[in-house]
């Protein structure tokens, strides 16, 4: 079976991962931005090859896909998915994995997928607010009080400003930032002319972040198991939003700060959005598809937003835990054919998954390019972990160096976190920086420590949203302002 | 005492000068007599000053500060070098801190990284001179912070966060509250946060040292509301409270706590006796902390002022009256005095919440002159005399040591006359 790939990160690598051990013997072919060492060696060790490409091109993907006329194609990131890549491949008769554009709406603009679930009243929603133009936001934010700036389009998991405002004494200096910020995001969203409403102002909540990834092929909803994210920077959850700087799984389906009716609730919430989606836009939903999700006193389980795709670093945790042919149901989700495939998983395992960046990493991507670095895979291959090859390329002078995001995934699994973070503590260990530019991981991602703090916080959170389904008010906020009325909308603040 | 406290903005869009107001207003209960702040401007530079409330300074999106109950000498310096700058800021009076700057500044002009160059620093000086390092802040021109806590742990350090925007160190967890953030982490002995704009990380230096965390932290000094090692303070001192009530061997009406400290203690061992607590005394001009004063003239005027008592609950009444600690006994004798002649309540027992003082603190955590202190000088009668009162009762180093073990807190006990608490 030929498989074509489109894709050149982590998630990629972790797919590749877990395509090539499947029976169907796949000669893999990859399309990629750039020379990804881990991808092109998947590609060689599986008889395929990889091909260096503009993804969000079409034409040019088209091109590639016709020399190599793969049996499946599957799509790894979103964004050739919002440039109608999967719509173009799919006209020309081959079989895709992945959103079409229409689809993909649904992670590509927040505004869509707010108003998606406000429409059809699904759980989970927050309330927003969305603008066309800087004047009208820069009017609206002057009385909005708790709340979460971020771009209304999906900018590679980057821009979102969550600002507590919960101090009257610290009001103003927050007013200012979210004044400045505004003007700053408007400014940074004006290159994409794709949109129409450029920021979102939200609900600010508190809670535990989790992911909730399915495959699907319109019809039937297969749940992965659930994964944590980390997206501050740096360790004990501080410093700048990341597309994700490592992430646990396990043990099983849920996770130990997920009870099961959550977990439940969850992909009932995702299952859904899937089906008003595709009755929307009239098209099966054919792909990967995953929710952000927090658990909040306020709902429960609550959507902070979607995914059209596998999240990255969430994917990699998948690796070690899959017992089937991972490929089989792509393959049967491409073709449509789900229903009654079973995903089979070993549930007795945990997995870590630690992200290595450069420095610069989130805010300075220039500051964090083109620093030579050298993995030791076989020490950390002895240590029982994986090397997944994400931001980093192989140069003509044949060494690898860093492209500004995270570089370097390693994947440990084991019996208990406590053995998979000491084994994840020790694999780290064995990336180097060639001209001692820093490198960075998260130390706290996995331990013990961390694990019980989120679990002290999803029982605080329980206690309240449980307390407002028993007085009639889950996803409700009432404000009052004395002479106007009361109003179903917690984006105002207290001071007017 | 003091509070330390660094704010460190990732995002250029902040501007600190009232979240830093509102960390010190938030670090007053620590220390309120000085305060310092130091900032990158053209190299470093650190700014003295009084009256907290008043504040106003332009600070861009870091900052390091410490607010002090005393007006000592020997808490900050600056140094440059060419094109270093670094500013240092101790939580106590240290006579080493301008051999520290200097030796720091000439590990970073060696080409070390900041952290490396402070750990050496650290680990020289630890070796070299026996007086216990403080918990320490260093700030960079480089826009870098280093926020350490000592390797006795005898005070607090504690890691909160803002958003995705700031990072917040301090000596209490309440000013991490105050600034709209969440606790992240509480650092152990050794334990610090290295920061800059695009590397942060902890670090630990290991250098094991049995000590504990001074036993005033949690019996005076933290407010009720404050989390420290993971525990709450209130609890912790109602909990001391109910263990004090086990030596009340008269009938009481009425459990009276002298305010502010004790009133948890009162709350505990009322709780425990099952008579009610009540609030006898009223602050005017706000919360002021006595027992951090160091001149005597200034000290009784704070107490002075915080004793309005309500007469009609107290009048005629066999009171029960409870203080966290007693180091020279002018509070409990003015409250006695007040009790006695204005009020004339009929039987007055008091409950200290902690063991006799007999000795200074080896450390310098605590100021306590040996002179001073009542428990070393008098008999425990000559005090009850001395006190007027029917009598006197002070919590064992048993008590305190079990307590301390039932919520898994050690602390240092020099000052009690044992090496420690719990553990």
């Amino acid at each position: 079976m030929k498989v074509l790939l489109i894709g050149s990160g982590g998630r990629e690598h972790a797919l590749a991962k877990l395509i090539k051990r499947s029976l169907l013997e796949p000669r893999l072919f990859i399309a990629m931005d750039y020379r990804n060492p881990g991808l092109e060696r998947e590609a060689i060790e599986r008889n395929g090859m990889a091909y260096i490409v503009n993804l969000i091109d079409p034409m040019a993907i088209a091109k590639v896909v016709e020399e190599v006329s793969p049996d499946l194609i599957i799509i790894g990131p979103e964004e050739p998915q919002f440039h109608g890549v999967v719509d173009a491949l799919r006209e020309k008769g081959f079989t895709v994995f992945g959103a079409s554009r229409r689809c993909a709406e649904i992670e590509k603009s927040k505004v869509y997928a707010r108003t998606l679930m406000w429409r059809h009243s699904i759980d989970g929603r927050l309330y927003f607010k969305a603008f066309r133009s800087i004047e009208e936001a820069k009017k609206f934010i002057e009385f909005a009080g708790d709340i979460v700036i971020k771009p209304a389009r999906q900018a590679g998991g980057k821009g979102v400003k969550v600002l507590k405002d919960a101090q009257a004494y610290l009001a103003k200096d927050r007013l200012e930032v979210k004044k400045n910020y505004v003007e700053k995001l408007f400014a940074e969203m004006d290159s994409y002319k794709d949109i129409d409403y450029k920021i979102l102002v939200e609900q600010r909540v508190e809670g535990v972040e989790y992911t909730a990834m399915v495959v699907t092929d319109g019809e039937t909803v297969l749940p992965l198991p659930l994964v944590q994210d980390h997206p501050h920077a740096f360790e004990f959850d501080i410093g700048p939003e990341t597309g994700g700087m490592g992430s646990i799984q396990g043990p099983g389906w849920l996770l130990p700060f997920v009870t099961f009716d959550e977990y439940r609730k969850t992909f009932e919430i995702i299952s859904n959005v899937l089906k008003v989606l595709q009755t929307e836009v009239r098209e099966p939903y054919v792909g990967a598809f995953a929710g952000q999700m927090m658990l909040t006193g306020f709902w429960g389980p609550t959507v902070i937003e979607f995914y059209s795709r596998f999240g990255d670093p969430e994917l990699s945790n998948i690796i070690p835990v899959v017992e089937s042919d991972f490929l089989e149901i792509l393959d049967r989700a491409a073709n449509r054919r789900l229903s009654s495939v079973k995903l089979m998983i070993d549930e007795s395992i945990v997995t870590i998954v630690k992200a290595i960046a450069p420095a610069g990493y989130p805010d300075n991507r220039k500051l964090a390019s083109g620093h030579p670095v050298y993995i030791d895979e076989a020490r950390i291959r002895e240590i029982g972990c994986e090397t997944l090859y994400a931001s980093v390329e192989r140069r003509a002078d044949g060494k690898l160096y860093t492209k500004g995001s995270r570089a370097i995934e390693i994947v440990c699994k084991g019996d208990s976190y406590e053995e998979v973070y000491k084994k994840s503590e020790l694999a780290v260990n064995f990336v180097y920086s060639l001209d001692g530019h820093p490198l960075f991981y998260r130390r706290d991602i996995g331990s013990e420590e961390l694990l019980s703090n989120r679990m002290r916080i999803a029982e605080k959170v329980r206690t309240v949203y449980r307390s407002r389904v028993a007085n009639g008010l889950l996803g409700k906020m009432l404000v009052w302002i004395p002479g106007e009325g009361v109003f179903d909308n917690p984006l105002i603040s207290f001071v007017r | 005492m003091s509070g330390l406290l660094t704010v460190y903005a990732f995002d250029e869009l902040w501007s600190l000068p009232n979240i830093v107001r509102y960390g010190l207003i938030a670090l007053q209960h620590r220390g309120s007599q000085k305060y310092v702040i130091c900032l990158p401007s053209n190299g470093v530079k650190c700014i003295e000053g009084e009256d907290i409330e008043i504040s106003n300074y332009a600070i861009d999106h870091l900052a390091v500060l410490a607010s002090y109950s005393d007006k000592e000498d020997n808490i900050f310096y600056v140094e440059s070098d060419n094109d270093k700058s670094i500013a240092v800021i101790a939580e106590r009076s240290w006579s080493k801190i301008y051999e520290f700057t200097h030796e720091l500044l000439n590990e970073m002009k060696k080409g070390e990284s900041s952290l490396e160059a402070f750990k050496t620093t650290i680990l020289a000086f630890n070796k070299e001179f026996d007086e216990a390092i403080p918990s320490l802040q260093i700030i960079t021109n480089f826009r870098e912070v280093i926020a350490w806590r000592n390797f006795h742990g005898l005070t607090p350090l504690v890691l909160g966060s803002y958003g995705f925007d700031m990072a917040i160190v301090s000596s209490e967890s309440i000013a991490v509250d105050i600034l709209g953030g969440d606790v992240k982490k509480f650092l152990g002995p050794g334990e610090g946060l290295y920061m800059s704009r695009y590397l942060t990380k902890s670090f630990l230096i290991d250098k094991y040292i049995d000590c504990g965390l001074c036993l005033f932290e949690m019996l005076y000094l933290a407010r009720h509301d404050a989390i420290i090692n993971g525990v709450s303070v209130y609890e912790f001192r109602k909990a001391i409270g109910k263990e004090l009530a086990q030596y009340l061997d008269k009938e009481v009406d009425i459990v009276v706590g002298v305010p502010e400290t004790a009133l948890p203690y009162a709350i505990g061992f009322a709780q425990k006796i099952g008579k009610p607590f009540e609030l006898a005394f009223v602050a005017t001009g706000g919360r002021r902390r006595s027992m951090l004063l160091g001149d005597p003239f200034e000290k009784m005027v704070a107490i002075h002022l915080k004793m309005n008592p309500i007469k009609s609950i107290l009048e005629g009444k066999r009171i029960a009256l409870i203080d966290d600690s007693m180091v020279t006994g002018a509070t409990l004798k003015t409250v006695s005095q007040i009790l006695r002649f204005r009020i004339g309540v009929r039987e007055l027992h008091l409950f200290i919440a902690s063991p006799p003082l007999a000795s200074i603190c080896p450390f310098m955590v605590m100021k306590l002159d040996v002179q001073n202190l009542l428990a070393a000088n008098l008999s425990n009668d000559l005090a009850k005399s001395y006190l007027e009162v029917d009598s006197l009762h002070w919590l064992s180093k048993d008590n305190v040591n079990q307590v301390a073990k039932r919520f898994s807190l050690k602390f240092c006990g020099k000052c009690f006359g044992v090496d420690f608490f719990g553990g």
